[in-house]
């Protein structure tokens, strides 16, 4: 049946073989995974990086000062900067690490994760729930846009080689601590993690060689 | 059934699985390598919506005036880290193949010419950088993040989406644009 199919069909055969490629890697997948912590080389801050064949997630935090340094650039007013400095922001990559051998688009919606603060449960901060807030607030359009494009896309989908950057916001006070559930569709199938232990960064005042 | 195409057959399929396993066993290293050089091809190309923007020159370039050749277009801001980190392979990349009916084309989102112009101090690019300052052009494409890079046939097609930064100067990736020059 197989030779059959691969003798007169070659495009719907290099179709199954990549199915059944990536079919026993993501049989493999939990004995794979794993929640990775440490401090970003670049940012030199904290970082929750979970890890599986085909895919990465690493969240870096960054610190209210530096938000506030680059929203205050883009022509947000000092409140306006004071709300996005509050609200947990995180500098998030994510990758389709799924190559051509195994391609395995991949798909997530932030509007799925699930944060775990304390007794609290709640959702990410979106694009379009600060939209509404800048609307209210009267923000110029060139700081909004800057704000939109700054952030991380609420819906995306990656193919193999695809990945991206942008700011997350979990809409938690500066030092909280908690718990992201994260969950992505990658080669038709549905996968969740938890990235447990994760914090907000703190809001501090440290002086150049102080430890924050 | 065919014997040989049998034995073809499962010869492809071990290879799939060892292939699955190999990357399975390289878990833990696989997020420190770089992504891979892939453009994502589009199964119907459709018609790249045009636009007419100006570069820092103020000249005005109208998408449709390129038809004929191959289009790199690229949507990005100074502030994106991978937006930085590509534009210097996009300058080799456009050296490259600038007199081979290719052309670059860098659509900035959102800033003005004075915070692009600082930005070419460490960045030297010498393809067109167009201004997108009230974001209308990027919102007539399907981009959700930044960077994104279309590729567009000579006939105004949209063929390709990369998504993330890549190594433009990439001979496989030049080699697909090289190919694109011929579609009908």
């Amino acid at each position: 049946m197989m030779a059959a199919m691969s003798a007169h069909s070659p495009h719907r055969f290099t179709t199954v073989s990549r199915a059944i490629a990536w079919a026993a890697l993501s049989a493999a997948t939990a004995a794979a995974a794993e929640l990775v912590t440490g401090t970003d080389p670049e940012a030199q801050l904290p970082f929750w990086e979970w890890r599986e064949p085909g895919m990465s997630l690493r969240l870096v935090q960054r610190l209210p000062d530096q938000s506030r340094a680059f929203f205050l650039a883009r022509g947000f007013s000092r409140d306006d900067v004071e709300l996005i400095a509050g609200s947990c922001v995180f500098q998030t990559v994510f990758k389709n690490l799924s190559t051509a051998d195994a391609p395995a688009a991949l798909e997530y919606d932030l509007r799925d994760w699930v944060v775990h603060a304390g007794a609290q449960t709640r959702g990410m901060k979106t694009r379009e729930d600060w939209a509404e807030t800048w609307a209210r607030r009267g923000v110029p359009q060139s700081a909004r846009i800057a704000f939109e494009w700054a952030l991380y896309p609420t819906r995306q989908v990656y193919n193999a080689g695809d990945y991206n950057w942008g700011m997350s916001f979990f809409d938690l006070a500066p030092g909280d601590a908690f718990d992201l559930v994260i969950h992505w569709n990658q080669g038709g199938e549905r996968r969740t993690a938890t990235l447990e232990g994760m914090r907000c960064a703190p809001d501090v005042d440290a002086a150049p060689g102080e430890p924050l | 059934m065919n014997a040989a195409a049998g034995g073809d057959t499962l010869r492809a399929l071990s290879r799939a699985v060892c292939c699955a396993v190999a990357l399975v066993t390289s878990a833990p290293a696989a997020a420190e390598v770089p992504a891979p050089q892939t453009l994502h091809a589009a199964q119907t190309p459709q018609p790249a919506p045009d636009f007419e923007l100006v570069d820092l020159d103020g000249a005005l370039h109208r998408l449709s005036d390129y038809r004929g050749k191959v289009v790199v277009l690229n949507f990005w801001a100074t502030w994106c880290p991978p937006c930085r980190y590509e534009m210097p392979s996009m300058q080799r990349g456009w050296d490259r193949v600038k007199d081979e009916d290719i052309v670059f084309l860098g659509v900035n989102v959102g800033e003005d010419t004075d915070t692009v112009f600082t930005f070419l101090a460490d960045y030297p690019v010498e393809f067109p950088l167009l201004f997108d300052e009230k974001a209308a052009v990027i919102e007539a494409y399907p981009v959700t993040g930044l960077p994104t890079t279309y590729i567009i046939d000579p006939a105004g097609r949209i063929t390709h989406r990369a998504v993330g930064s890549r190594e433009w100067d990439d001979a496989g990736l030049l080699a697909e644009l090289r190919a694109l020059r011929r579609a009908p």
